[in-house]
């Protein structure tokens, strides 16, 4: 039964994707990744949907160290910059639910340096109790040089925050953007936030002289063990990731098959996730098909909700459904 | 006003590790919080042991190549480079601060090579590609507004010093550097002012570097980017990009801002020595420029 996973086969899905490891082109039948595509909002439901999407795809919880990662980049009231906290609260009440040993907050942004005040303007500390013992900046965490199971071009190691080595389970909380350099940003690329900023700068530019889509699937190697959680309530189109506008589209996109969700979020955006190259780099069972993918819940195509792309990636439209 | 929050001497000697430096905020000991605690501690007139101690540390884990790493753990001299030669200014043998200095001049941004500016030109990509020699976080990577800021307060007190040919001209050169990352607004941000073509904003923090590292210098755009400043002073939360504020702004002579604000508590050792060392310049006593013109 393909919804009846073990932990053993859960965590190698994961990590299948996180490492690109030789899988085969095409999934076998019945054993196609599974994503949740859920409408949602910010209201007071949404701690039982994010608790459902966990327990559908036996998230393994109990008595495990999780982090959550969603994505603070700077903090502008106007639009949608950053995951919500209510998003990250519904994550970290439904993680204790179903029986974490321990939830932590934690992110490195890439352009400001003043983490916790970024939190705190982009309303964490209102929204999460206690978020103060939560957060951890990853920018400035405790770090330890790791050899990376992908390498870019001129990048095989990378030091990173203790934080995430020495958790059981990193769940990725994006926010559903546009991006201006890969078209874009979903939970693979939110991996960025882990690379420390006091080995690397603000931004971690590294990364970006490796190439970008090289670095995601490089960063992503060193994190077998990944939930991904799309805040895709409200994105941003446009000039993403930062100066673009609120697109509200009312969804939450999850799975383990981190290529699989962000395929599937592309989809929900009106972007072909075919081409977006670090998705057909990362995929190791067609999962930029969407035949290829178990849609739980919503159809991709019933959610649809055009963002708009900068000309320079008016290529990546998807076809009208 | 200060808009220093209520950080004492004592609250950084508290936090000293015993190893003789200090952690961002709990934990090992990092260079950049160490050389930020040693500079607000000597300012606020706490000049002995524990500053000792801190220099002391500083100075066992330079590197064989003359720059800093941010850990001793770190096999990669970076950035933080600059901060351990302003807090040891006067204070270290004199080899071991040329040694830092000398890493510093040898740093150049990858962005503005000739080879890299003409391949991307014949790829015809969009980018708003500096033409000057600056400085990045990490080597043979792109220039950045703050580690150019913070390795030209490091850079200053070399301007007569048998190394001021090159000194004097990396530090026009990233004079021209910050003046052409400038912000439609005024200010600066990390350092770039424009993405495929799209105008971006400034930052309160990287303002405030930027306008210390441009003490003593003249140009037109001057008071666009000090009205920025006292803007974002104005509406700025955080506590460290108040500090830089207040620094940048100080450093120009400028009066703050006489406005309540609320800014945040500063939580990590770099905030609170950052909140000491604005409350001495506010004082009279800028600590970063004058640990520039100490050597």
């Amino acid at each position: 039964m393909p919804h009846d996973l073990t932990r053993r086969r859960w965590m190698l899905a994961s990590a299948c994707a996180a490492a690109g490891a030789g899988c085969s082109r095409r999934p076998l039948p019945g054993r196609e990744p599974r994503v949740s595509v859920r409408k949602a909002s910010y209201g007071s439901g949404l701690l039982e949907t994010v608790r459902e999407v966990l327990e559908e795809h036996k998230v393994p919880l109990k008595d495990r160290h999780v982090v959550l990662k969603p994505n603070l980049v700077e903090y502008d009231e106007s639009t949608a910059v950053n995951t919500s906290p209510q998003l990250v609260l519904a994550a970290l009440e439904a993680c204790r639910g179903l029986g974490a040993a321990s939830v932590r907050i934690a992110e490195g942004p890439g352009h400001r340096r003043p983490a916790w005040d970024l939190a705190e303007a982009a309303g964490y500390f209102g929204a999460i109790g206690g978020f103060e013992d939560l957060f951890v900046d990853l920018n400035l965490d405790e770090i330890s040089n790791v050899t990376l199971a992908k390498s870019a071009p001129g990048v095989s190691s990378l030091y990173l925050p203790h934080t995430i080595l020495r958790c059981d389970l990193v769940i990725s909380l994006p926010k559903m953007k546009t991006h201006h350099w890969v078209g874009a940003t979903l939970g693979m690329k939110n991996l960025f936030g882990i690379v420390p900023g006091q080995v690397y700068g603000w931004p971690k530019n590294i990364l970006h002289w490796a190439g970008i889509h090289e670095s995601i699937l490089a960063v992503n190697s060193a994190v077998p063990a990944m939930f991904t959680l799309v805040d895709g309530i409200e994105g941003m189109e446009g000039n993403g990731p930062i100066q673009g506008r609120r697109k509200h589209a009312g969804v939450i996109v999850a799975g383990a098959d981190r290529v699989a969700v962000d395929a599937t979020a592309c989809r929900v955006m009106g972007i072909d996730p075919g081409r977006i190259r670090y998705l057909r780099m990362a995929e190791t069972a067609g999962q930029t098909e969407e035949g290829n993918v178990r849609q739980i819940g919503e159809e991709p195509r019933a959610v649809r909700t055009d963002f708009e792309l900068i000309p320079e990636f008016r290529r990546l439209r998807l076809s009208p459904a | 006003m200060t808009y220093a929050g209520p950080v004492t001497a004592e609250t950084l000697l508290a936090a000293q590790n015993p190893d003789g430096g200090w952690s961002f905020a709990r934990g090992t000991s990092a260079t950049e919080p160490t050389a930020c605690a040693v500079l607000a501690l000597a300012a606020a007139g706490a000049s002995g042991e524990p500053v000792q101690r801190g220099r002391g540390w500083l100075l066992r884990i330079q590197r064989p190549d003359g720059g800093w790493p941010p850990r001793p753990s770190i096999a990669q001299s970076n950035y933080v480079t600059s901060l351990a030669l302003l807090a040891l200014q006067g204070n270290a043998a004199s080899d071991v601060l040329r040694r830092g200095a000398e890493w510093l001049l040898n740093q150049s941004n990858r962005d503005a090579s000739t080879i890299y500016r003409i391949r991307m030109m014949l790829l015809g990509t969009r980018r708003d590609l500096p033409s000057e020699e600056a400085w990045s976080w990490f080597p043979s990577t792109a220039a950045w507004v703050t580690p150019t800021a913070l390795a030209m307060l490091a850079l200053r007190p070399w301007r007569d010093s048998p190394l001021r040919e090159p000194v004097r001209k990396r530090l026009a050169s990233g004079e021209a550097y910050l003046w052409s990352r400038l912000c439609r607004d005024g200010g600066w941000n990390h350092g770039s002012s424009k993405a495929l073509g799209y105008e971006a904003d400034s930052y309160p923090e990287t303002t405030g570097q930027a306008l210390l590292a441009l003490s003593g210098t003249r140009d037109e755009r001057l008071p666009r980017a000090l009205a920025a400043a006292e803007r974002h002073l104005r509406a700025c939360r955080s506590a460290e990009a108040a500090s830089w504020l207040q620094l940048g702004l100080l450093a120009h002579r400028q009066p703050l801002p006489s406005v309540p604000v609320h800014l945040s508590r500063p939580r990590t050792v770099l905030d609170q020595a950052l909140s000491l060392i604005a409350a001495r310049a506010a004082a009279g006593q800028n600590p970063l420029l004058e640990a520039a013109h100490a050597a």
